[in-house]
């Protein structure tokens, strides 16, 4: 009987310099990363998604339509919107589910203070009454005592 | 034997970078490397430059129409039947915004044969851009069921566009989301306009006056997510617009606001007065209408 000839086992990894597995395997890291980090994203949007639909008293905040997204490193983002008058909003912000990590702060047109959820233990909601139209700006940060870095997500709401 | 070792990782993460960036559509912010916000959906080295926009929801114009006991008139609409023409990403998106808005405004009036037709032609328009997956079958059926019932079709309506909004950040397809914001809130500001024109209304009025950020915002937006300069008309239209804008005056005295901790809730003192003339409101709806003829014009 004649013997089948051995194959050789073709081991790329073996015949390619150290730089280019080093190059490789480096390059998928980053690709998973970046996946994981759009993955928490998502998450984080649904976690989001249900607080604005928490203690409504009935009445539903509808969504203005946007996901307002960043991936903060230390940093701030920050927005405009307009909040029509006789209107209330609701702000819903998160960063992950196991604490309250996201800041939010809110400012008028000559840069005062209006709210910041920093004075109630970063509370991941908060509804606002307004009276009269209002030009505003939202400044978003991760609270760094509890995550430095990560995906911060933001949902506005209205109720008629 | 550091040289070796640095040089592989340079080397790793320009490559990494480079694959990344290759599925960006925002390629003219690259250079932005020192700003504050980094895109979770885009490459490590593609920042976009610490921005992030919100308009606010056309929807609450319509609410605030109805809430003055103005009749509906549909004359105000896009026509439905153009739909099929509307063949570019370009055009579909802007459109899918003005039908987005129409659509909210019949709800709202509980017009069913009107938003049934409306339904249909936000459905055409985000199968073509690819935005089945917010607008399936699922909320269809549910948009179907609650017909009459209003306010649960403005929830799930204003649902559906918050996730067409999310795949469309997440598909890295930023342009798109950004046009179809534009759409819908030219299409308010037009129905706004033409209503006051009709029967003028202090209330609309003021709230045509009250759209100064959000145009600013919409300029920037567009600017932000240009591919190729195909928003370079519409922005210099828009830019036109926000000339007659700026002569609106606006008076704002801030107040202290009142926050009661248990309710979560804070509200707001402060006053703003809006002047605004019938000249700069005749001069904004003239601009409004030529604009919209050339999203509406296949």
């Amino acid at each position: 009987m004649k013997s089948r000839p051995k194959l050789k086992r073709l081991d790329l990894t073996s015949q390619m310099p150290k730089t280019m597995k080093t190059l490789i395997l480096s390059t998928l890291f980053i690709l998973v990363t970046g996946l994981s980090i759009s993955q928490d994203c998502e998450r984080i949007v649904r976690d989001c998604e249900k607080l604005l639909k928490e203690n409504t008293n009935g009445s539903d905040f509808i969504s203005d339509g946007q996901v307002y997204t960043a991936f903060l490193d230390r940093e701030k983002a920050q927005f405009n919107t307009t909040f029509f008058g006789g209107t209330t909003y609701r702000i819903a912000a998160s960063a992950g589910s196991k604490d309250n990590f996201v800041i939010f702060t809110i400012k008028d047109p000559q840069g005062n203070i209006l709210f910041s959820n920093k004075n109630y233990k970063n509370a991941p909601y908060w509804d606002f009454k307004v009276i009269e139209t209002l030009p505003v700006t939202i400044e978003t940060e991760l609270d760094l005592e509890l995550k430095v870095t990560g995906c911060a997500v933001m949902l506005i709401g209205f109720q008629k | 034997m550091k040289k070796t070792l640095l040089k592989p990782v340079f080397l790793t993460f320009v490559c990494g970078a480079f694959l990344f960036s290759c599925t960006t559509d925002n390629q003219d912010n690259q250079d932005n490397i020192d700003n504050e916000v980094f895109d979770p959906n885009s490459s490590l080295n593609t920042v976009f430059d610490g921005k992030i926009f919100s308009i606010p929801s056309p929807v609450q114009t319509a609410y605030l129409i109805k809430s003055l006991d103005l009749p509906f008139d549909g004359t105000l609409l896009n026509d439905d039947k153009t739909v099929g023409e509307y063949v570019t990403d370009y055009k579909q998106a802007l459109n899918l915004g003005i039908y987005g808005t129409d659509l909210g405004y019949s709800t709202l009036y509980d017009q069913k044969n009107v938003t049934m037709r409306y339904l249909s032609s936000v459905e055409k328009l985000t199968s073509e851009l690819g935005l089945d997956a917010a607008f399936d079958t699922s909320f269809l059926k549910r948009f179907e069921e609650n017909n009459g019932e209003e306010d649960s079709m403005i929830l799930l309506m204003s649902d559906a566009f918050r996730q067409a909004d999310n795949f469309l950040k997440q598909a890295n397809r930023k342009s798109t989301s950004a046009l179809i914001l534009t759409g819908g809130w030219i299409e308010s500001i037009y129905i706004a306009c033409q209503l006051n024109e009709k029967k003028s209304n202090t209330d609309i009025r003021r709230r045509i006056g009250e759209q100064k950020q959000s145009l600013n915002s919409i300029i920037k937006i567009l600017q932000e997510y240009n591919k190729g300069g195909s928003n370079d008309g519409l922005i210099a239209e828009l830019e036109d617009l926000e000339e007659s804008f700026d002569k609106i005056n606006m008076t704002y005295e801030y107040a202290a606001p009142e926050t009661s901790k248990e309710e979560k809730l804070t509200t707001f003192h402060h006053t703003l007065d809006i002047e605004i003339d019938d000249v700069i409101l005749n001069e904004i709806k003239t601009k409004i209408e030529a604009i919209r003829s050339n999203i509406t014009n296949a």
